[in-house]
């Protein structure tokens, strides 16, 4: 402890220490503390390699399933995505031990990305058709074998679709909160309609989806109001960390631009959102992440099935299930035998997806804010 | 001459950016509509559900709604007592179990920890708070519920009509997954405790845990008030993780209070959802229920938001 303390506290080190109870009370404290951790920690690896073995199984699968549309393209983007990660997980390994031999050059770093780039390509040429089967087949009610192909389609698709929404109306919101705010009044109910938004339960969105697109507009489950519903669901989250990210962005820049006769747009457009754009960023990959999780609102705008024919079509307007709304449906009205293997192998993707997620999230956020070394750089 | 170059440059694009003066409307136009769209979708989102509500709560009546115990939409029975019992019932238990570790632990964190500790821990509960709320119910489904199952025989009798679905298992699952979110808003309240005020703790002769309980803790209250609040609105809304280990009977909790079936607004509202057409009594009064869960939580999350607010001036 005494490390992180300040020069008066070490004046005072037995004082500080306190009697043998303090004492006692805190090292109970910090075991309790640390459990905690350890057991979530423990849990999401219990998590991954309960379902590893589903997903390591890897199988001969006939080449393209008939009549699914673009099921060949689906397995090529599922192959890259899995070799790339494994390249880019030794790539992370080496890069780790030459740095510390002091042998990781700049070359070996650029010669190292081609690397895993060709890995990823040519392991997609190679061997897409022995991925493993859970990742590239279809669900099945009622017979063992179920994958799991279009729910990992729909749910990236959904981040796709949703972060399209979300991205330009967010980001106008905080820029507009953070730089444009004229009147004190609106700035107030832009706040309160935000505050409100982030403390509404999400089957309240979901609720709110259906009312508009399934009963009004009749439209039936389709992916488009689950992504618009997500999107809403997810501007808090992004207008809070995009605009605290445009805060952090120096003063001095901003007057610099202006001084030099931009345009207050033309600052924003040319100076703050590119400063500001890391934090940006890692707000869309967290706000991804929430697209991953969420499950009840999905439900409710999306549908529980996957159809046959459309299960990897680009029509947003089709309805489609995702990942989490899988893993519950195979749960509570599911008959398949195997359900419980199905599960864990669902449970396992959707937890590599969110680590995934997370980590390219704080990368982007190092990047970011005054502290980040872009700023660092630039103030050099 | 480069100055007088550099003149006729700077002049031509001051030109060239006052010519654009319609992108320039167009583009403040633009901002202004994303504050508007925010509040917009907002208002329409409040509007949509009062309404269906209110139609709900007038077919079903306001006393029937929050006081009637029998759930049967398909024999217009509107009972929401039981939903609303279970709903509370279970968030409270997850408070209790997971937000107030969840607060020491941060506390712990911030005023014991060494660093490099602190860094991965907070890591972990990110991973943790952002886990599918659904991979947490199936967890439980498969461990948590036969657990409970084997505690509930175990106190009741092994011919007890108990089971492990029910509150118990419910708080215990929600407790699990509200306490990183707690947790990360704690530690984020205590970060905002100025170093300055530990440090005079420190000078006055106070030991490390009379800093940590008397001096840091104290004066990040609202902010932890804040995070225990915000837990409670989100185990209140959670929906999917608890339909799976609640049993889903639309009563109160009837042999025992822990462990037998019973169910939540939410819940109940996915349940019933799929069975009623939109625009019967049986489809509005969910969106009643729905609307109380709502009042609920927007009040909660509203009010400490002030609280938290008013900490900071």
């Amino acid at each position: 402890v005494s490390t992180a303390e300040p020069a008066v506290g070490r004046l005072h080190r037995t004082k500080r220490r306190g009697g043998s109870l303090e004492a006692g009370l805190k090292a109970a404290l910090g075991v309790a503390a640390s459990s905690i951790a350890v057991g979530y920690a423990l849990t999401l690896l219990y998590l991954v390699a309960r379902g590893a073995g589903k997903l390591g199984a890897i199988a001969l699968y006939p080449v393209p399933v008939a009549g699914v549309d673009n099921e060949d393209a689906m397995r090529f983007l599922v192959a890259m995505c899995v070799f790339g990660i494994l390249a880019w997980t030794m790539m992370a390994i080496i890069r780790w031990a030459a740095t510390r031999a002091g042998r990781w050059t700049a070359e070996a770093n650029r010669g190292g990305h081609v690397a895993v780039v060709a890995a990823a390509i040519g392991g997609a040429l190679l061997a897409r058709d022995h991925l493993p089967r859970f990742l590239v087949s279809l669900p099945s009610e009622t017979t063992a074998g179920g994958g799991v192909g279009p729910e990992i389609f729909n749910t990236i698709y959904f981040a796709v679709l949703s972060t399209a929404i979300t991205l330009p109306i967010g980001v106008g919101a905080a820029v507009y909160l953070a730089r444009f705010a004229q009147s004190p009044r609106f700035v107030g109910v832009v706040r309160t309609a935000l505050d409100t938004l982030a403390s509404l339960p999400s089957i309240v969105y979901g609720l709110f989806g259906f009312l508009v697109f399934v009963v009004q507009m009749k439209a039936g489950y389709s992916l488009f109001a689950g992504a618009f519903v997500l999107a809403l669901l997810n501007l808090p989250l992004v207008v809070g960390i995009a605009e605290e990210s445009i805060h952090a962005v120096p003063q001095e820049l901003d007057d610099a631009s202006l001084a030099l006769g931009a345009t207050p747009i033309q600052t924003t457009l040319r100076i703050t959102l590119p400063y500001a754009w890391p934090g940006i960023l890692s707000a869309i990959v967290l706000s991804i992440g929430r697209v991953f999780a969420e499950s009840a609102p999905l439900i409710m705008t999306a549908g529980t099935t996957v159809s046959r024919a459309s299960a990897y079509s680009l029509n947003p307007f089709r309805g489609g299930e995702t990942l989490a709304v899988h893993l519950w449906y195979v749960n509570s009205a599911g008959l398949a035998p195997d359900r419980v293997e199905v599960s864990a192998g669902t449970a396992a993707v959707l937890v590599v997806l969110v680590v995934l997620t997370n980590m390219v999230a704080s990368r982007f956020a190092r990047y970011g804010g005054a502290l980040g070394s872009r700023a660092k750089k630039a103030t050099k | 001459v480069a100055i007088a170059e550099v003149a006729k440059a700077n002049s031509a694009r001051f030109k060239a950016a006052s010519h654009s003066r319609l992108g320039e409307a167009a583009l403040r136009g633009y901002l202004v509509a994303c504050g508007g769209f925010v509040v917009a979708t907002t208002l329409a989102m409040l509007a949509y559900l009062a309404q269906t509500g209110l139609r709900g709560v007038l077919e079903a009546g306001i006393g029937q709604l929050v006081a009637g115990v029998v759930w049967k939409p398909e024999a217009s029975s509107f009972g929401g007592f039981p939903l609303i019992a279970g709903t509370f019932a279970s968030a409270t238990g997850a408070i209790v179990l997971g937000a107030i570790p969840a607060v020491l632990g941060a506390v712990w964190l911030t005023e014991f920890a060494p660093e490099p500790v602190r860094r991965v821990y907070r890591r972990v509960m990110e991973v943790a708070s952002a886990i599918p709320s659904v991979v947490y119910g199936w967890l439980a489904l498969i461990y948590l519920v036969p657990l409970m199952d084997t505690i509930a025989h175990s106190l009741k009798g092994e011919d007890a009509p108990v089971s492990g679905v029910g509150l118990g298992s419910a708080s215990v699952l929600l407790a699990i997954m509200v306490a990183p979110t707690v947790m990360l808003l704690s530690l984020d309240a205590l970060a905002r405790v100025p170093s300055a005020l530990r440090d005079a703790s420190a000078a006055l002769g106070a030991s490390s845990w009379q800093t940590a309980f008397r001096v840091s803790a104290p004066y990040a209250w609202r902010g932890l008030l804040v995070a225990v609040f915000f837990g409670f609105a989100r185990a209140a809304g959670e929906t999917m993780a608890v339909q799976m280990v609640i049993g889903g009977a639309r009563r109160l909790p009837k042999e025992s209070f822990l462990f037998s079936p019973t169910t939540t607004i939410s819940a109940q509202i996915v349940m019933d959802m799929q069975d009623a057409r939109p625009g019967t009594p049986q489809n509005n009064v969910l969106f009643s229920m729905a609307l109380i869960l709502l009042v609920v939580s927007v009040g909660v999350v509203l009010g400490t938001r002030a609280l938290g607010r008013q900490g900071l001036k």
